[in-house]
């Protein structure tokens, strides 16, 4: 609105003057024939003006055109899963407590302010921040967590719900075409004591000067005369701005001559108001890398890990502090420098009247507090930001990431991701101290909804590169033996968990015309073996025998059921896992596995906002149901045998003794990669580790990969598989040749759970009612629960 | 198949017997979301959801059951409402995968089993799939009259 008004006016400015320049050219007609006439003056004035006028026109509009429709560069910013609180919650107290330093909660009494905590004993009194979010979002609230017994057992919130979420923590930000990050902050939440101090110090005239403030040159001059050198500079927060916003930053005679008109121009357009916010949000406050700090938002996140809004007085004035030189000044790099500064902003503000004589000393004694650098989360989860950037490329363009100020909401679990890290880490030190030889990478899922918890692309959690999580192809081993079991347990009446497979020699024909004799771990055959035991002991030789049998064209089919886009071909190779896969893709592959047949798309990311916190796009759950329940069950269970008492049977001691998981080891040929997939209820973890050379990294599945498992795991809040058959599967005992049913306590009888179709007619005559008694039992229970 | 002749010899000696146990063929305790999330802070979102649902806010009701669903992961229930929100919004196939799920952890009662066998089948009938919508109203069908079955 003011735009138009105020267009004309200008443009009449610009011609008012030239009616009395012409007046000027006829009064001079007169004099004299000098080469320097007045007359000749008078011309060169006339042009000169005329250009003047058309220059300022043309840096008029360029002012108001940029100022306009200025877009802040704001970069899309990636958060974590907010931590959700509720009683019944497996929350350790260190976990929490590391949970509030990390998002950089201050430890206060009565916890006064968003962003403060208090303990006391086992109960915590924690004043949240309030975030928004597609379902609302979280008011800042004061609340009281009580843990106990390695959870909360109780919560009080303000709206009795008792349920509360920590606002979620930003990991990441993206920004493809620049390098430009700020946060942007309103005028109306920046604290009145920065915006007195920031005028006191920089430009006191503020609100009186058109722009250029010759009050301000006199005062810098003499100030600079006294002291004999450059101490002010006399540029008006408004040439600053100009300076920061449309000018680059060299000294150039032509910057200098445009800077005051256009600082002028500025003045004559905008509010006092809108200038001051343009360079609270603009100046320029320090480096990151490549990563420029602008603004005084992301100054205090960058400097002091927190909000604008929840900075004490002295970290104002260090911010403040900052303006006179961001690399002079940095209280990282020159903290004496900083504090010397800080202080004099500090004397400023009391002088002003901004603060009182108790407070100017009192904040006086403070340190700088600033946050040391690499603390920051927004860089210590590369590998899981790498694939959010990925999903995200897939529905925005560039210029969206990086200009618009997106808010990503990821499914990040930030416990569960240190919980990885620290998993891996440890694992590999213990296996090689030197630490350059092995590497590895960790996914965890929650199956249920595809959220992707946590994901590590290497030992060095927060090394940027090579993220072997998502880009390490590598051949799955024996982690494809569930697909050839499954592939069998999907045809009842031929196969069961029972039904006998030799595991003895076999050699196959390949069309190649040379042969292949698989060999097995330990280079032994054990004869026929129930075909569980083939999984649970993952036995090559009669898992070849199992593929070969129901065709590898068949197990391809299955791996397709699953989720397997990649054309995989049908060599009986893949039988014992020649294909190659990353780790994520085996996360896609087991997680159906893992909930009894559905297939639900693992997302990195829950919902997409815009820079007000409105609601842009969802990411929802879908599922399909792949596998029937029956066979789904059977593969549970027969891996769940793989860790009862198979190749991961190690697990259990690390593991809670009534948490119920299934899962797989997989050691590829030579020892070159070390595997293990499996899941409990509720979590879903796949760890690789080898070498990126590809050479023998001697370690087996069991010795590599389910140590970092199991401890990892075993940090979770876990829940058990469930142990419910579904309709049509019965727990049936058969006799040892797997060919006839028998009963509980007969000679070499064993339980297995059977699709009514598998269960064979024949028994083998001892106490068959055993089943019968089950059944029973089973029927009671049924009406009394 | 067992199973069926072992009850029936047995519920045959109970009556026989006079004993007075409910027998198995009387309809179960009507399945509600008190009886699947009773206790459970999934509860709160629950109804929070339903609130928002009734405003047709469907996003935010979804990102709710979804929060529940990390709290109760094995409730028919959440299953069942994910898949009336699904239906709602016009996903059909993630409706018929919700529906499922909550098959697959529903308690033992044959009406709650009947009327999620008649959301797969609005969800099969939203993709166009007629006969898969067909087959699941019979099994639906078939728990309600068991006897005809």
């Amino acid at each position: 609105m003011a735009k138009n008004a105020k267009k004309p006016a200008s443009a009449r400015k610009g011609s008012a003057r030239r009616p009395a320049k012409s007046g000027n050219k006829r009064n001079n007609r007169s004099a004299g024939r000098r080469w320097f006439s007045w007359r000749f003056i008078a011309k060169v004035s006339v042009v000169l003006l005329v250009l003047a006028a058309a220059g300022l026109a043309y840096l008029d509009a360029y002012v108001r055109d940029r100022f306009d429709s200025h877009v802040w560069q704001l970069p899309a910013r990636v958060y974590a899963r907010p931590v959700e609180l509720y009683p019944g919650r497996v929350l350790a107290r260190n976990d929490m407590l590391k949970m509030l330093e990390l998002m950089r909660y201050r430890r206060a009494g009565g916890a006064p302010t968003p962003g403060s905590y208090t303990t006391d004993g086992n109960t915590l009194v924690i004043h949240t921040r309030g975030f928004r979010d597609s379902d609302g979002g979280e008011p800042a609230q004061r609340i009281r967590v009580t843990l106990g017994g390695g959870q909360i057992s109780a919560l009080d919130s303000n709206d009795g719900d008792s349920l509360a979420r920590l606002e979620p923590l930003q990991i990441g930000s993206i920004h493809p075409g620049h390098t430009e990050d700020r946060v942007f902050v309103p005028l109306d939440r920046v604290p009145p004591l920065l915006v007195q101090m920031l005028l006191a110090t920089e430009d006191r005239d503020f609100y009186e000067h058109h722009g250029v403030s010759p009050r301000g040159l006199a005062r810098a001059m003499v100030a600079n005369v006294k002291a004999g050198g450059l101490v002010q500079g006399g540029s008006t927060l408004t040439q600053q701005l100009v300076k920061n916003f449309w000018l680059t930053q060299d000294r150039t005679l032509a910057r200098k001559l445009v800077e005051m008109p256009m600082a002028v121009l500025l003045e004559l357009h905008y509010s006092k108001e809108q200038i001051l916010e343009a360079y609270l949000n603009e100046v320029y406050l320090g480096q990151d890398g490549k990563r420029a700090i602008h603004g005084m938002g992301l100054g205090a996140q960058f400097y002091f890990g927190r909000p604008l809004e929840e900075l004490e007085p002295h970290q104002l004035a260090t911010l403040v502090a900052l303006l006179k030189g961001p690399s002079y000044y940095d209280p990282r790099r020159n903290p004496e420098r900083s504090l010397a500064r800080r202080n004099t902003v500090l004397k400023v503000a009391l002088e002003e009247g901004a603060l009182s004589d108790q407070e100017y000393r009192r904040f006086r004694e403070r340190d700088l507090e600033v946050v040391p650098r690499g603390a920051s989360p927004l860089y210590a989860f590369p590998a899981f930001i790498d694939l959010v950037r990925r999903q995200l490329a897939r529905d925005y363009p560039a210029d969206v990431l990086g200009e618009e100020g997106l808010r990503i909401h990821s499914t990040l679990d930030v416990l569960a991701q240190l919980a990885s890290e620290k998993a891996l880490s440890e694992h590999l030190n213990s296996l090689d101290a030197s630490g350059d030889a092995l590497n590895g990478a960790v996914v965890v899922v929650a199956p249920a909804q595809g959220d992707v918890l946590a994901l590590v692309g290497s030992r060095e959690s927060r090394a940027q590169g090579f993220n072997r999580a998502l880009d390490a192809t590598r051949p799955m081993g024996s982690l494809v033996k569930p697909v050839v079991m499954l592939t069998a347990l999907q045809r009842p009446k031929r196969y069961s968990l029972a039904t006998p497979v030799a595991d003895e020699p076999i050699t196959v024909p390949l069309t190649t015309g040379k042969k292949w004799t698989p060999q097995n771990f330990d280079g032994e055959s054990k004869g026929p073996i129930p075909l569980v035991d083939a999984l649970a002991y993952s036995r090559n030789q009669a898992t070849v025998r199992l593929g070969m049998d129901v065709g590898p064209d068949a197990v391809v089919r299955t791996l397709s059921q699953l989720g397997v886009k990649k054309t995989v071909p049908a060599y009986p190779s893949i039988l014992l896992g020649s294909i190659g896969m990353t780790p994520f893709e085996v996360a896609m592959l087991y997680q159906p596995l893992a909930t009894g047949g559905f297939a639900t798309p693992l997302r990195s990311i829950t919902d997409v906002l815009d820079k007000d916190g409105e609601p842009l796009a969802r990411y929802p759950v879908d599922t399909e149901e792949v596998i029937d329940s029956g066979p789904a069950y059977l593969i549970q269970w027969g891996m769940q045998q793989v860790v009862e008492k198979g190749t991961a049977r190690s697990a259990r001691s690390v593991l809670p003794a009534d948490l119920k998981v299934a899962g797989k080891t997989g050691t590829s040929d030579e020892y070159r990669d070390a595997w293990f997939a499996g899941f409990s209820g509720n979590h879903l973890s796949v760890v690789w580790v080898g070498r990126d050379n590809n050479e023998n990294a001697r370690v087996t599945g069991s010795s590599g990969a389910l140590p970092v498992w199991s401890r990892l795991m075993a940090g979770l809040p876990q829940t058990s598989l469930s142990q419910v058959p579904p309709p049509g599967v019965e727990e049936v005992w058969m006799d040892p040749s797997g060919e006839k049913t028998s009963g509980k306590g007969c000679s070499g009888a064993r339980e297995y759970p059977m699709l009514e179709a598998s269960i064979p007619e024949q028994s083998d005559g001892c106490g068959s009612a055993t089943q019968v008694k089950e059944g029973v039992v089973e029927w009671f229970k049924g009406w009394f629960d | 198949m067992v199973q069926g002749l072992v009850r029936l010899t047995l519920l045959a000696v109970l009556l026989l017997s006079g004993c007075a146990v409910t027998p198995p063929a009387e309809k179960a305790e009507p399945v509600t979301a008190d009886t699947e999330l009773q206790g459970s802070p999934a509860m709160a979102l629950l109804s929070r959801a339903e609130q928002a649902r009734a405003q047709g806010e469907t996003g935010a009701a979804s990102r709710y059951l979804e929060r529940a669903l990390t709290m109760a992961p094995n409730s028919s229930w959440l299953y069942r409402e994910l898949a009336l929100l699904r239906l709602e919004e016009g996903d059909g196939h993630a409706a018929e995968g919700f529906a499922q799920r909550a098959l697959r952890l529903a308690p033992d009662n044959d009406d709650y089993r009947a009327e999620l066998w008649e959301l797969v089948a609005a969800a099969r009938a939203e993709q166009g799939d007629r006969s898969g919508a067909d087959e699941a109203r019979a099994r639906a069908q078939a728990l309600r009259q068991p006897d005809r079955a």
